[in-house]
C-alpha cells in the first residue's frame, strides 16, 4: 500500500479509508504515529481537514488531527471555534478508537480544560470533561489522570452536586499517585460543599496516609483541611497517624498545620469563647489558606457537640440550664438549637415547652426493620465484594517478580529462622 | 436540546426530579457544543437569559437540597439576578430554609406576588390557600401558553428553552392540580413539631405551619392534638410509626448462612 507522507490530503484520505475495522484501524494507527511530524508543521491546514472528518467514524483519525491543532497557539478568535470542536469530539468520538492512544486523547482534554480556564468560564467544561472520563475509563474502578480535572472543574463551576456523583465510583485502579492525591483532595472539597463530611473525611485520610517519599503540598493541605473537618463531623481530632502512614506524613504534616493543631486543642476545652477569640487572633491564616468558611463551620459545631454532651449526662434538663451550660443567649435561642438537631436526627429528643424542658431519648432504631436488614446485607455483600478485591490484588502481587525481588534480598539481610514461613505468607 | 426528560418528569408528577434534570440539561447547554447550535460560539449571555433559574431554584427546594440551591443561586449573573426580582424571591425562600428560619419561609413566600409560570410550583410547596387563588387567577394564561408551547413543540421539533420551560410550566399546572404533595413546606412543619415537641404554645405552631393562630389550632385538633384553653397550649400527640416490620424469610436465611460462614 502507498504510504505517501507528503501531504494532508494523504492523511485525511487514509483516516477515511482506514476507520472500518479494527485491523484497519491498528495499521491507520501506525500510520499516524508515523504522520506526527507532518501533523505538528503546518496549523493552516489542519482545521480545514476536521471539516472532511467525521469524530464518531474517524475518531482516531480526528483524535491526531486535533491534538496538533490544539497544541498550536491559538488567536482567541479562534479558541471559541476550537472548543465547540473539542467537545463535539468528546461528545460522539468512539471509546474503542480513543482508547488506543489514551495520551493523545488526555493532552487534548488537558488543552481543552486550560483554554476553558483562560476563558474563566469553567462551567462550560463540566459536562465535556465527564463524557470524556467515561469515554477513557475502560471501566468504572479506573482512576483517570481526568479525574482531578474534572472535580476542579467543578469546584470552581460550584457543581458540586456533579461532582459528588462521580465520587459515588469504588476506585481500584491508580496509574499515577499524583492523580490520586489530588482526586482525593478535590474530592474531599467537594464533600465539604456537599456537607457529606463522613465521606470528605475518608478521601482526606486517603491523601495524608497514602504512600508519599517526599512530603507534598497536596498532603499539607489536605491535613489541615482533615483537621477541621474531623472537629465539625466527629467532635474530636487525634493527632496519632495510623500505623500505615508514611514515616515522611508522620515527621513533617503537623509542623505545617500548627494553627490548626492549636484550634483543636482549643476545641477540646468545650468553652466557645474561647475557641472564638483563638479564631479571631488567626483570622488571617485561617484566610491565607482559604479555610476560614470551614474553620467558622467547627465554631458553629461546638453549640452541637455540647448539647450532644448533655444528653450523656441528663435525662431532662430546662430549656434555661441548656443555655447557660452551652452558653446560648437565652431559652428560646436553645430551644432553636436543639430543634434543629432533632430535624436532623442528631439527638432524640422532645421539648416541652409548657415546663420550658427538654426530655432526651434513646435511638429509637431497633435493628429489626426490614430496611435495616435490607441495609445490613447490602453493607455485607459489598464487604464481601472488597474484600474478594483484596485476595486477588494480593494474589498478583505475590506473583509479581520486581516484589518478590525485593523481598528476597531483604530475606537475606534478615537472620532465616525469623521469617521462615514468608513463603506462605504470600499465597493466602 | 433535548428537554423531554423534564417534560416527561412534569408529566408524571415526578417533582422531585426536576432538580436533577434542570441541573442535567444546564450543563449540557452551556458546554460549548450546544452553545453553537442555539446561537453560534458567541458569548453565553442569550443562553443565561432564557433559562428558567426560578424554577431550576424551586427544584432544589422541592427536593429539600438547600445546598445545591445555594450554589446555583451563587452562579447565577448578578445581571439575572437585578433583572429578574422573582429569582431573587425564590432565593429568599431558600435563604430562610438555608438558615433555619421556619417563620420566614412563609413570610418569603407570601412576600412576592409569583408570577402565573412559577405560582404553581411555589404553591405546590408552600401550601393550598395560595393555590386556590392562583387557579382564579392564571388559569385563562395558562391554557394560551400551553396551546402555542404545545404548537412550537410538535411543528419545529426543535425548540428554544424558554419555550420549553414555558410548556414545562404548563405540565407542572396541571399535575400539581392533582398531585397529593401539595403543600409540602406545611406537612413538613407538621411532622418537625410532631417529633420534637411534647407541647407548645398555639402561637408559635401557628407561626411554624404559617396560618393564623384559630387555622393552626384547628388544624392540630384535627390530627388528635389536645388544647389547655387556660394556658393556650397544644399537647401532641404523638402518631404511632408504622413501619414495615415483616421479614423476608430469604433474607433471613442469607444473614444466618453469613453468620454461619463466620463461626465456622
Amino acid at each position: 500500500m502507498n504510504l505517501n507522507m507528503n501531504s494532508m490530503e494523504s492523511v485525511v484520505a487514509q483516516i477515511q479509508g482506514l476507520s472500518s475495522n479494527s485491523s484497519d484501524i491498528t495499521q491507520l494507527h501506525n500510520f499516524l504515529k508515523q504522520s506526527e511530524e507532518l501533523l505538528h508543521s503546518d496549523f493552516s491546514r489542519l482545521l480545514s481537514s476536521l471539516a472532511e472528518l467525521d469524530p464518531s467514524i474517524h475518531s482516531l483519525g480526528f483524535l491526531y488531527i486535533l491534538e496538533a491543532c490544539i497544541s498550536f497557539p491559538v488567536s482567541k478568535e479562534h479558541v471559541s471555534e476550537l472548543l465547540v470542536s473539542v467537545a463535539r469530539f468528546i461528545n460522539s468520538c468512539s471509546a474503542e478508537q480513543i482508547q488506543l492512544a489514551p495520551n493523545k486523547f488526555i493532552s487534548v482534554c488537558k488543552k481543552f480544560k486550560d483554554h476553558i480556564f483562560g476563558l474563566e468560564t469553567p462551567i462550560r467544561g463540566v459536562a465535556p470533561m465527564l463524557t470524556a472520563i467515561r469515554k477513557l475509563q475502560s471501566s468504572s474502578e479506573q482512576l483517570t489522570t481526568l479525574h482531578a480535572d474534572f472535580l476542579l472543574l467543578c469546584i470552581l463551576a460550584k457543581c458540586y452536586k456533579t461532582g459528588f456523583s462521580v465520587l459515588e465510583d469504588d476506585i481500584y485502579e491508580i496509574d499515577q499517585p499524583r492523580d490520586f492525591f489530588l482526586y482525593c483532595y478535590y474530592g474531599g472539597m467537594v464533600c465539604i460543599g456537599q456537607k457529606q463530611f463522613r465521606r470528605a473525611l475518608e478521601l482526606l485520610h486517603n491523601v495524608v496516609t497514602a504512600p508519599m517519599s517526599t512530603l507534598n503540598a497536596i498532603a499539607v493541605e489536605a491535613y489541615k483541611k482533615y483537621i477541621l473537618v474531623s472537629l465539625i463531623h466527629l467532635g474530636q481530632f487525634s493527632t496519632s497517624f495510623p500505623k500505615y502512614t508514611s514515616s515522611v506524613a508522620q515527621r513533617n504534616l503537623k509542623n505545617f498545620s500548627q494553627p490548626y493543631l492549636e484550634l483543636s486543642n482549643s476545641y477540646g476545652t468545650g468553652r466557645i469563647s474561647e475557641l472564638e477569640t483563638f479564631v479571631q487572633i488567626n483570622k488571617e491564616k485561617f484566610e491565607s489558606d482559604n479555610n476560614l468558611g470551614l474553620v467558622m463551620q467547627v465554631v458553629s459545631s461546638m453549640y452541637k457537640r455540647n448539647i450532644q454532651r448533655l444528653t450523656q449526662t441528663y435525662l431532662t434538663l430546662s430549656l434555661q440550664d441548656i443555655a447557660n451550660t452551652v452558653q446560648l443567649r437565652g431559652p428560646k435561642q436553645a430551644e432553636m438549637h436543639v430543634l434543629q438537631m432533632i430535624e436532623d436526627g442528631e439527638i432524640y429528643a422532645t421539648i416541652n415547652q409548657k415546663d420550658g424542658m427538654v426530655r432526651f431519648l434513646e435511638d429509637p432504631e431497633q435493628y429489626k426493620t426490614c430496611g435495616m436488614i435490607e441495609h445490613i446485607d447490602s453493607s455485607i455483600k459489598r464487604l464481601m465484594v472488597v474484600s474478594k478485591k483484596l485476595t486477588s490484588m494480593d494474589e498478583l502481587m505475590s506473583c509479581d517478580p520486581m516484589y518478590l525481588g525485593k523481598v528476597g534480598r531483604e530475606r537475606q539481610r534478615i537472620d532465616f529462622d525469623d521469617f521462615d514461613s514468608v513463603p506462605q505468607k504470600f499465597t493466602v | 436540546m433535548d428537554t423531554s426528560p423534564l417534560n416527561e418528569a412534569l408529566a408524571s408528577s415526578s417533582f422531585d426530579k426536576i432538580a436533577d434534570i434542570c441541573d442535567n440539561l444546564i450543563l449540557q447547554a452551556i458546554s460549548p457544543y450546544f452553545f453553537s447550535l442555539f446561537i453560534g460560539a458567541a458569548e453565553g449571555i442569550e443562553f443565561q437569559d432564557e433559562w428558567p433559574y426560578a424554577i431550576h431554584l424551586l427544584g432544589h427546594i422541592y427536593s429539600n437540597d438547600i445546598n445545591s440551591a445555594r450554589f446555583l443561586w451563587k452562579k447565577i449573573p448578578t445581571g439575572i439576578k437585578e433583572a429578574r426580582p422573582e429569582v431573587v424571591a425564590v432565593w429568599r425562600i431558600g435563604q430562610k430554609l438555608w438558615t433555619r428560619d421556619y417563620v420566614g419561609v412563609h413570610e418569603a413566600i407570601r412576600g412576592f406576588s409569583w408570577s402565573p409560570e412559577v405560582q404553581p410550583f411555589v404553591a405546590s410547596f408552600a401550601g393550598k390557600m395560595m393555590f386556590s387563588e392562583l387557579i382564579l387567577k392564571s388559569s385563562g394564561h395558562f391554557q394560551v401558553i400551553s396551546l402555542s408551547g404545545q404548537g412550537e413543540l410538535f411543528s419545529t421539533g426543535c425548540i428554544g428553552i424558554h419555550m420549553c420551560a414555558y410548556f414545562a410550566v404548563y405540565l407542572i399546572f396541571i399535575s400539581f392540580s392533582h398531585h397529593p404533595s401539595a403543600e409540602l413546606y406545611k406537612k413538613r412543619m407538621f411532622e418537625l413539631l410532631l417529633s420534637a415537641y411534647s407541647t407548645i404554645s398555639t402561637q408559635d405552631s401557628a407561626c411554624f405551619l404559617g396560618m393564623n393562630e384559630n387555622d393552626a389550632t384547628n388544624y392540630v385538633l384535627q390530627q388528635g392534638w389536645a388544647l389547655d384553653s387556660a394556658s393556650q397550649m397544644l399537647t401532641v400527640k404523638k402518631q404511632a410509626v408504622i413501619t414495615e416490620q415483616k421479614l423476608d424469610p430469604s433474607k433471613l436465611q442469607r444473614l444466618t448462612e453469613y453468620v454461619f460462614h463466620l463461626e465456622h
